[in-house]
This record gives C-alpha cells, sequence and structure tokens, in this order.
C-alpha cells in the first residue's frame, strides 16, 4: 500500500530523514513517534508530496489527504472552511456535531482556540474522501477530551473508507490506544516499529527503552 | 489658508472646466488602475506561488520596472504611438486613451511586484493546506488571492494613488490639452508655470480631496463586505 526504499531527506550537509525499508499496510492507522526532530514531520511532507525526497523511492496512492502540523483558518466561518463554497452543509454540519464544535458553526475561524483549530482542520478533511490519511500531530494542541474527539472521529473515518492512517504524536495514549501500529523514529531513522503495545512493553534498543521511560514519565 | 479658502470655492463654484479637469482625471484614474490590476493582480499570484526557474530574473526586472521614471514611460509610449511609430494608424496620441495606456505601463509593474510580494509572504500555509485537501491549482489560486485580499487591496489602493498623482508621462502623451486631455496634476503644472501658486495650491487641495474620498469610500466598501 505504502511503500518506502532508501528514502532520504536531506537539507544541505543535514540528513534529516535516512529510512532503509517501510511498508504500511492498507487500513492500518500507524502512529510515528519520536523526539523534536526526528523526523516524523519531515516523512509525513514527503509521503504528502509537500517536498520531494533528495533520495530513494516512495509508493504511495494518489488520493491523499494531509493535515500539516500548523493549521490555517481561511476567512469565513467554520461551515464555509469546511465547504469551501461547494461542499456539503448538512454533512460539514455533522462532523462539527461529531467534533463538538456545532455552537462555533456560525462563528468566525479565525476566533478558535488551538485545539478547535485543529477538530475544525480535521473536519474539513473528512468531509472529503482518500485512501491515505496523513495527520501531523492532528492533537498536539488539545486536551484530553479533544484528544478523545479526535482519535474517535477519525477511527469512524477510518471504518467508513477503509483508508490507512498514518499520524505523527507526542501521545502515549494515542500511540497505545488509538493505534495498530506504532514507529519510533531517531535523527531520522526508524529505532522501533510493531505493535504499539508491544513497542511500549518491550523496546528492542537502549535508545527506544529510555525515549519510552521519558516519554511514560512526561505524560 | 488663502489656498484651503479658495480651494473650496472653486469646488463649489461648480466651474465648468474644474470639473471637467476632475472627470478626466477620475476616468483616466480608474481605467488605468482596473487595467494595471487585471493584468497584475493574477501575475503577481502566479509569481508569489510558483517555483520555476526564470522566477528570479523575473522578480528583478520587475522591481526595476517598478521605478521606471514617469517621463521614460511617456516618451516610450509617445513613440510607439505618434505618426510615424507603429500604433501611429490608431490615432490616439494626445488622447485620453493612450494616457490610460501609458499609466498601464507605469502601474502594472508596481502591482505586480507588491502583489507577489504579499502573496509570496502568506500564501504559503494556505498552499499547503490546499495541497492536503487535494484542490485544484485553480481553487488554489483563488484561495490565495482571496485570503491576502486586505493586502491586496492596499495594492489597489498604491496603484490608484500613483495613477491619481502622476504627471510626467500623461503630461508627454495627452499634451495637457484644455477640455481634452488636461487632469488635475497638468493643470497644476501650468498654473505654476503661469506663477498662479495659490490657484495651483487650491487644485492640489482638491486633488488630495479626491484621493482621500476615494479611499474612504473603497474602504468602506472593503470593510462593509469582512462583516
Amino acid at each position: 500500500m505504502i511503500e518506502l526504499q532508501k528514502v532520504k531527506k536531506c537539507y544541505g550537509e543535514r540528513t534529516v530523514l535516512d529510512i532503509e525499508s517501510l511498508h504500511i499496510g492498507a487500513g492500518e492507522i500507524a502512529a510515528f513517534a519520536g523526539a523534536n526532530g526526528s523526523g516524523k514531520t519531515t516523512l509525513l511532507r514527503l509521503l504528502s508530496g509537500v517536498e520531494k525526497a533528495s533520495e530513494g523511492k516512495i509508493t504511495i496512492p494518489a488520493e491523499i489527504l494531509y493535515m500539516p502540523q500548523q493549521c490555517y483558518a481561511f476567512r469565513g466561518n467554520l461551515i464555509k472552511n469546511i465547504t469551501l463554497g461547494s461542499g456539503d452543509k448538512a454533512a460539514a454540519m455533522r462532523l462539527l456535531e461529531a467534533l463538538e464544535l456545532s455552537a462555533l458553526a456560525e462563528k468566525p475561524a479565525s476566533s478558535l482556540s488551538g485545539g478547535e483549530l485543529q477538530r475544525l482542520a480535521l473536519c474539513r478533511l473528512l468531509a472529503r474522501e482518500c485512501k491515505v490519511l496523513l495527520l501531523d500531530e492532528p492533537t498536539s494542541a488539545c486536551d484530553a477530551r479533544g484528544e478523545q474527539l479526535v482519535m474517535q472521529a477519525v477511527r469512524e473515518y477510518q471504518k467508513a473508507h477503509s483508508c490507512t492512517v498514518l499520524m505523527t504524536t507526542h501521545s502515549p495514549v494515542i500511540a497505545a490506544q488509538g493505534c495498530d501500529r506504532l514507529v519510533i523514529l531517531n535523527s531520522g531513522n526508524i529505532e522501533a516499529d510493531g505493535v504499539p503495545r508491544e513497542v511500549l512493553m518491550h523496546p528492542e534498543t537502549a535508545w527506544a527503552k529510555s525515549f519510552i521511560a521519558r516519554w511514560k514519565i512526561e505524560c | 489658508m488663502d489656498s484651503i479658502r479658495q480651494a473650496f470655492e472653486l469646488l463649489f463654484s461648480f466651474d465648468k472646466e474644474l470639473w471637467q479637469i476632475i472627470g478626466v482625471t477620475m476616468r483616466m484614474s480608474f481605467f488605468s488602475t482596473t487595467i494595471s490590476c487585471l493584468i497584475g493582480l493574477p501575475l503577481g499570484a502566479l509569481l508569489g506561488t510558483k517555483q520555476f526557474k526564470a522566477k528570479s530574473f523575473i522578480k528583478k526586472t520587475v522591481h526595476t520596472l517598478m521605478g521606471l521614471p514617469p517621463v521614460v514611460a511617456g516618451l516610450l509610449v509617445y513613440t510607439l504611438f505618434t505618426h510615424y511609430g507603429p500604433f501611429g494608424k490608431l490615432n490616439l496620441l494626445f488622447t485620453v486613451e493612450v494616457m490610460v495606456i501609458a499609466q498601464v505601463v507605469l502601474i502594472t509593474p508596481i502591482v505586480i511586484g507588491l502583489s507577489s510580494s504579499f502573496i509570496e509572504g502568506s500564501s504559503k500555509p494556505v498552499i499547503e493546506t490546499a495541497r492536503g485537501l487535494r484542490l485544484s491549482k485553480s481553487k488554489t489560486l483563488f484561495l490565495c488571492i482571496s485570503e491576502g485580499r486586505t493586502s491586496l487591496f492596499s495594492v489597489v489602493l498604491s496603484a490608484f494613488g500613483r495613477s491619481i498623482a502622476e504627471v510626467g508621462a500623461v503630461s508627454i502623451v495627452g499634451g495637457n490639452i484644455q477640455w481634452k486631455t488636461r487632469v488635475m496634476t497638468t493643470a497644476i503644472m501650468l498654473e505654476t508655470n503661469k506663477g498662479k501658486f495659490s490657484f495651483a495650491l487650491a487644485l492640489g487641495i482638491i486633488l488630495l480631496l479626491i484621493a482621500f474620498i476615494v479611499n474612504a469610500l473603497a474602504s468602506f466598501i472593503v470593510k462593509d463586505k469582512k462583516a
């Protein structure tokens, strides 16, 4: 479904991503975790086509939807932000209800908080169809309730469309409870990869072990 | 103070020639601004959002043309439309139409340069979001323009300001002909040359008043639309 072979991304002398091989199966929900600068966002930007790999081959279906880390609110209210002038307003309203934003539907999107804006950006994506959903830290500004709503909406969308979901996260809760697979990145390389519970309980390398230990304490 | 009093007396005396000059000024400024924006805004949007090999060269050229001296633009258009020039047969020299053309030559690079800078600065998150939503290129371009419309509105007003205040090019191609191609700026120049400084200053005050009213009206319309 999604295949990366010897993929490298360099900015000048600095290599920010170096993946020998990675395969994500159809319908999987995979989380990518790692410290800041580990290459999570770069990986999603390469998969989305926003940036090009310096080397290697990426195979991915064309029907991708991508939510960048910095969410952007277009002018106008929340409904307009989802439909962008041509979509189904009733469907947009249902999504806003699912993400507990319906009370703000007619408000200007510029008035939203960070967490609300992330939920709106997700609504905008979920109003469309795709085969691959790429989410760059979709809950970084959300509270616990917001995180729960986002994951619930993503899972429902994944079931309805049988799509593959790839997300980056700093939340072990999302990684452990919301995903089928957890990939931990360190300085652009894959440090651990497997079923979240296994990766979290039995990390293979010393670095992964210390990262997961710090991760659990922080959360 | 005498000039201010004279300016209002002139305005409310409903002097036919003055109102004809104001009419020509407004017609010329409106058409040259509109045409420049119709050409310049889409080109500025393309220059601000697209990456291509010659981009740096084109940007430098546009920035150079933004500083094009009005008399040079006037001379260029004069050469093109003079009797022996390539467009001489059109008989447009010393008409308002050729004054509009000269102003379009002057203003379009300003519109392209300013709009591309504004769009380049603000379009990155818009493009990335639009790309993430798999929106078409035309829809993305539309969103870039729509999201930066407040800045682009400033570009339109700058273009209008340049147009209404311009004197060098329009005097060369228009000839400052009474009842035909005389505009506020060329009238001010004429009155100054005649030594009627107070009258020239009064005309200048009227010109400023017109620019202020147009800006205020345009701002009101945009504010109303935003609401």
